[in-house]
């Protein structure tokens, strides 16, 4: 019963969904739309086209960023460490810049349609963050310090922060403004064919991140203990960074760069569960972070009202006192 | 007398231009404690480091004895290994029997009862579901020990397994370290600078002087011959 708490947790809230959003709805008409029957179309639509792969972007996007911040806190040893700690985002956030400012640029008119926009953007952003992860796996064969490939990760999302900068100066307003939207976060626009891409990419990353698990308990002990038990750490980390790419990157791409969960989650699994073996984190760490998305995104859809907030913001202030509550309970955040 | 371990003209170092210690040659046989001495600074870790494999010999060969497999002839036992916090000693333990786990790194039945067995045998059985990050150091080098056993190598390496530790707890380890040799027929080679109680535990020494000589033998024989007095006084 103990550990079967957080799973009932993530089911209610998963239900409060899509009960809960910013145009009001009885219960019994979405009670009855999901069931199919007796409910109007425009709250059939309402429930399964916006607010069903809504909560489901959100559950992906939750328990990815949690796991893979578990891999890159473990794999680097540091508290700090997020899913993108590598320059993921900033790589993600470079591809999206070519494409959002670059369009407005050579004046090509795609972000006046939507479809189109949304999917470029999404394409752009995997190829950014994939860009990124090619350059620091082709690093990771020459170093043999993770710490030296943690700072050249942070390193290369500064350069790309710094290009970012530079094609900002260029650009119009109109274009600014898409790409400011896009950094705050939505959970709003993966629907059909991009859902379904977003959950195999999803899928296959968390399938991935499971086999790291037994690796993982190893290097949290220290990577001259993994090697003199034959582990490859050239593999490891190679898995880790193609688990991460396809988590993160995916998460970043179709929602944006959705900050906090990643470093914070894995904080509030351990303090939970006083458990950091990875059979126990992974899963705790994917189920909490799913808990918490979820309910950034109904905070954020301000129940009632006709305002929506940027998930992004609302995940930040929810996080932030939990891991004040955790340093100051604990007095320190142990890996 | 069975040797495991067969270093054959090896220098260790980091880099080629500049070797730490050249043209080692030395042997290790199965069921002895072996103390490596020396100065601070003149190779000691390097060259463990190097027999464990975590580091490439810049020269000659490292030999493992028959019947060992050369994936899986030593465990190595750093000076300060690391712990992780909300960790069991139990599952601290079980994460040497890496090889021998499923893909999840779950035990069976059988493995299981190797790492209680090995718990048993360090004394750190009453320890098993405590945090291993709230151990003292010398419980903790007990744990590093233990998960080196499971590992169930032939040969143990540990870089200054006392050091950091109080005389009583000293004595334990050294104690266990030749139990290990004793009972369950295992070369331990480990590195030190307690000199009294390499003596009264170790078969041989390995004395690396700062002339660049590795010299070999017993206790007995290193101090009749000046060695010692010459590293120490």
């Amino acid at each position: 019963m103990k550990r079967l708490w957080l799973p009932l947790l993530l089911l209610v809230l998963m239900v409060a969904d899509l009960f809960l959003g910013s145009v009001s709805l009885s219960a019994s008409d979405v009670w009855a739309a999901l069931w199919g029957h007796g409910s109007s179309d425009i709250v059939q639509k309402i429930v399964w086209n916006f607010r069903f792969p809504k909560m489901v972007t959100a559950l992906l996007a939750g328990m990815s960023l949690s796991v893979c911040g578990v891999q890159m806190q473990t794999l680097f040893r540091n508290p700090l460490a997020d899913p993108y700690v590598l320059g993921i985002s900033s790589g993600a956030g470079l591809g999206v810049a070519f494409f959002v400012m670059g369009s407005s640029l050579f004046g090509v008119g795609m972000l006046s349609v939507s479809w189109m926009f949304d999917l470029g953007t999404a394409a752009f952003a995997w190829m950014g963050a994939l860009a990124v992860m090619l350059l620091v796996l082709a690093a990771s064969r020459r170093l043999k310090s993770n710490m030296s490939l943690l700072i050249l990760g942070i390193m290369t999302g500064s350069a790309a922060s710094a290009l970012i900068g530079l094609i900002q100066y260029f650009s119009d307003a109109p274009a600014l403004k898409s790409y400011m939207l896009w950094t705050m976060g939505s959970f709003g626009n993966v629907t059909g064919a991009r859902l379904l891409i977003m959950t195999v990419l999803c899928l296959s990353g968390l399938l991935i991140s499971v086999y790291n698990i037994k690796d993982l308990n190893v290097l949290l002990m220290g990577e001259e203990y993994a090697q003199n038990l034959g582990i490859s750490l050239t593999k490891v980390r190679n898995r880790i960074f193609l688990a991460t790419t396809l988590l993160a990157g995916s998460v970043t791409a179709f929602c944006g760069p959705i900050g906090f969960i990643g470093i914070a989650v894995p904080h509030i699994s351990r303090m939970l569960f006083r458990n950091a073996n990875h059979r126990i984190l992974i899963p705790a760490a994917a189920l909490t972070g799913a808990c918490m998305m979820i309910l950034a995104d109904i905070i954020s859809q301000l129940p009632g009202t006709q305002s929506v907030l940027p998930v992004n913001t609302v995940a930040a202030l929810m996080g932030i006192p939990v891991i004040i509550y955790v340093i100051f309970k604990n007095r320190a955040v142990d890996l | 007398m069975s040797v495991i371990l067969d270093i054959v003209n090896v220098s260790v170092g980091y880099s080629r231009h500049k070797p730490l210690f050249e043209h080692i040659n030395a042997q290790l046989v199965r069921g002895t404690v072996t103390g490596l001495l020396g100065p601070n600074g003149i190779g000691k870790s390097t060259l463990l480091k190097t027999i464990a494999g975590l580091l490439p010999p810049l020269q000659g060969s490292i030999r493992h004895g028959e019947g060992a497999q050369k994936n899986n002839f030593c465990a190595f036992v750093p000076s300060q290994p690391l712990r992780a916090a909300h960790f069991s000693v139990r599952d601290t333990v079980s994460t040497g029997r890496h090889r021998y786990t499923n893909w999840l790194g779950i035990e069976d039945r059988e493995g299981k009862q190797i790492v209680e067995n090995v718990l048993e045998r360090t004394g750190i059985k009453h320890l098993a579901e405590r945090n291993s990050a709230s151990l003292s150091d010398g419980e903790f080098h007990r744990v590093a020990i233990a998960r080196a056993l499971v590992q169930d190598t032939p040969l143990i390496l540990l870089d200054e397994p006392t050091a950091f530790l109080d005389i009583a707890n000293k004595r334990s380890i050294a104690l266990l370290l030749r139990k290990l040799a004793l009972e369950e027929n295992k070369g331990i080679l480990f590195s030190t600078h307690d000199l009294t109680l390499a003596m009264e535990q170790c078969d041989y020494f390995w004395i690396m002087t700062p002339e660049g000589e590795l010299h070999r033998g017993t206790p007995a024989l290193m101090q009749e011959n000046g060695i010692i007095d010459r590293l120490y006084y």
